[in-house]
Order: structure tokens, then C-alpha cells, then sequence
């Protein structure tokens, strides 16, 4: 199970856009902490602290403890809402743990052992579909990430989740089919060198033979037929 | 050169560009991304261009991709033409831009040959651009 951390918050009061936009006027993130069939706990966050933590790889699969008053609620993050030019967080979602609920959390993809397969040696890339893993379990199984081992993979393999071994009482959340975590594809460069080598000989030749026609001539849009 | 294979009309307005761009502003692909700053309007030759200066910094290694498509025909009326008899012939591809905007990705390099890929790329585009990076510890 991954390490329960701790995040200094206050309480706000008043909902709605204005009382969000006067909390970062504060210079601080608003924030809701909601589940377990309680009322919502409106929040302020530290947007350093809040920050530093989003940079860690497996923010949404961390359980964290917050100290809302008196009490201390232990919550997962399930959102934040980052600006769209500067990335700097505008609001956080917390939700309430209970000990005996089954939750779904996304865990962090780790991959091993890549000098041990041929196909990144031959200059492959590993083309990753999934970041993270959608889970289903308890919130004391959380694993802190899913290590995923790339030892003899070729160009052209993928790793599916029937692959990997799962901790116990841990499920992935899409059952209904083998999905793709990760594949072993070649370099759009590798690709795009040999095209362009290829269309330049193709051009030269072009050229060579008839030096009034321009081979190298933009896709403009088509002209209006009058 | 990206270019759309058919379109509805030949010719479109100049239009505007306001606000921030309300998707594609988070990595979805590779593991670094560059992203616009301002707004403006990115042409074909100029995405080819930016392409063209990332591959060949990276050389064999890692992915790319282009998160900007030039939909946006823009036309020109020919030099010494007076005023009136319709718009001009549609001349070149434009892509709109929004700030925030993610308009390539790469994956598969380490972070400082990818940092000055995008330098590179960022000097053929007319707007400004801003490095990113996924969110992991090594970053």
C-alpha cells in the first residue's frame, strides 16, 4: 500500500465561481472534499504545496490525511482542474475514504528492464498507451505503481494487462477485454528520413529529366473553378 | 505538407481567435510537449517546418506527434488589383491556435535533447511556446 500523506488545508465558506475566484484572489486553491454520504467540506489549499505533490508520479494514487477543523478525514484526489496556459492548479476534488469501500484509482504505469529488450536497443520507441491504470480496490491494496517488464520485446509487441500480475484483491476496471498498455513501435524519424530520402531521389530524378516541372510544389488549396 | 483532403467550401473568413484553447492543453501522447503561449495562426509550411527542425535534432531516436491541423484555407488576391471582383484564390493552409494550446509532442528522448528540439521547432512558428513536461519525479 502506498504511504498516507498529509496536506495543510483550511476551511472557506460560500460556494459558487465568486467564492472560488475570491479564495485564489487570497492567493489560495479552492477546493471540496465529498463522499461517504456526508455534506461537502469546502476547502483552501497551498498552491506550492499542492503543486509539489501534483509533480510526483502517482498524485491520484496517494491517500492523503487532511486536518478540516477539529477533525482529520483521510481522502484521494480525484481531480484538479489546472489552468490551461500557465498549468497552475485552480481547483482539487478530495474524496472521502471509508476503511471497507472499494474504490476505483488510477495507478501510475512503471516500466523495467528496457536495455533488456532488442527492439528498444534497434532504436524502438516505446510507445506507451496507458500513463495509468484504472483500478478497482480496496484503500488499503493501492499499489504505488504497476511495473511493467519490457525484457525481450521486439519492435511490433505490445504488453497487454492479461501480462501483468496484479497484487491480490486488486482488479483492473475495464474487464471486458485485454487492452493495450504499451507497444514497441518504430521511430516516426527512422520512418520520416527514409521517406524523405526516398522523395528527394524521386525528385532529383524528376528534375533531372524534365527541369521545368516542379516536383517540389506546395499542396495549395484548390483553385475555384469558374 | 498537412493539408485537408476535401473541404466543405473553397474559402473561409479571416475570423478571429479569442480566448484560451479548451482542449488538447494536457499531454496525451509522449512525454513532452510544446505549447502555445499566444494565439495566432500557424500555416502548413511552418508545422512542416517545425516538424522537419525536431526530427532532425533528435535523429533516429524517439516519436512524434502534431496536435495541429491546418484546416483554415487562406486566400490572396494577386499583386496590383483593384478593389471589388471577389475574393482572392485560396493560397495557403493555416491552422488556428489558441494559448494553451499543445501543438506537438515527443516521447522517447531524454528531456534536455527534447528541451532544445522544441527551441529549435519554436523558432519556425509565429507564436510563443512554452516547454512541458509530464508530471513525474525525474522531471
Amino acid at each position: 500500500m502506498s504511504e498516507v500523506k498529509s496536506l495543510k488545508v483550511e476551511t472557506r465558506s460560500g460556494t459558487g465561481t465568486g467564492a472560488a475566484r475570491a479564495v485564489r484572489r487570497s492567493g489560495k486553491v479552492p477546493g471540496v472534499v465529498y463522499g461517504n454520504n456526508l455534506d461537502n467540506d469546502l476547502i483552501a489549499l497551498d498552491p506550492g504545496e499542492l503543486r509539489r505533490n501534483l509533480q510526483k508520479t502517482g498524485f491520484f494514487a496517494t491517500l492523503f490525511d487532511l486536518k478540516i477543523g477539529s477533525k482529520t478525514v483521510r481522502v484521494l484526489p480525484k481531480d484538479v482542474q489546472l489552468h490551461p496556459v500557465s498549468d497552475l492548479p485552480l481547483h482539487a476534488d478530495f474524496m472521502r475514504i471509508s476503511k471497507d469501500s472499494k474504490i476505483h484509482v488510477n495507478v501510475p504505469v512503471q516500466f523495467t528492464n528496457e536495455p533488456l529488450s532488442p527492439g528498444l536497443k534497434r532504436g524502438g520507441v516505446l510507445n506507451v498507451v496507458r500513463h495509468q491504470i484504472e483500478l478497482i480496490c480496496s484503500p488499503e491494496n493501492i499499489p504505488n505503481v504497476i511495473v511493467v517488464d519490457l525484457s525481450g520485446l521486439e519492435i511490433g509487441d505490445s504488453v497487454h494487462i492479461s501480462k501483468i500480475n496484479l497484487p491480490a484483491n486488486v482488479v483492473p476496471a475495464i474487464a471486458d477485454r485485454d487492452f493495450t498498455i504499451a507497444t514497441i513501435a518504430a521511430p516516426t524519424a527512422m520512418k520520416g528520413d527514409e521517406e524523405k530520402e526516398q522523395a528527394a531521389a524521386q525528385a532529383t530524378a524528376g528534375d533531372a529529366a524534365a527541369p521545368a516541372a516542379d516536383a517540389a510544389a506546395p499542396a495549395k488549396p484548390t483553385p475555384e473553378k469558374k | 505538407m498537412l493539408a485537408p483532403k476535401k473541404t466543405k467550401f473553397r474559402r473561409a473568413h479571416k475570423g478571429r481567435i479569442h480566448g484560451l484553447s479548451r482542449s488538447a492543453t494536457s499531454l496525451n501522447f509522449g512525454s513532452f510537449g510544446l505549447k502555445a503561449t499566444e494565439p495566432g495562426r500557424v500555416t502548413a509550411r511552418q508545422i512542416e517546418s517545425a516538424r522537419r527542425a525536431i526530427t532532425r535534432h533528435m535523429k533516429r531516436l524517439g516519436r512524434i506527434w502534431i496536435r495541429i491541423f491546418p484546416d483554415v484555407p487562406v486566400s490572396v488576391k494577386p499583386a496590383e488589383v483593384r478593389m471589388g471582383g471577389g475574393k482572392g484564390s485560396p493560397e495557403f493552409w493555416v491552422a488556428r491556435v489558441k494559448p494553451g494550446r499543445i501543438m506537438f509532442e515527443i516521447d522517447g528522448v531524454p528531456v534536455d535533447l527534447a528541451k532544445r528540439a522544441f527551441e529549435l521547432a519554436s523558432a519556425k512558428l509565429p507564436v510563443t511556446t512554452r516547454f512541458i513536461a509530464r508530471f513525474s519525479e525525474e522531471n
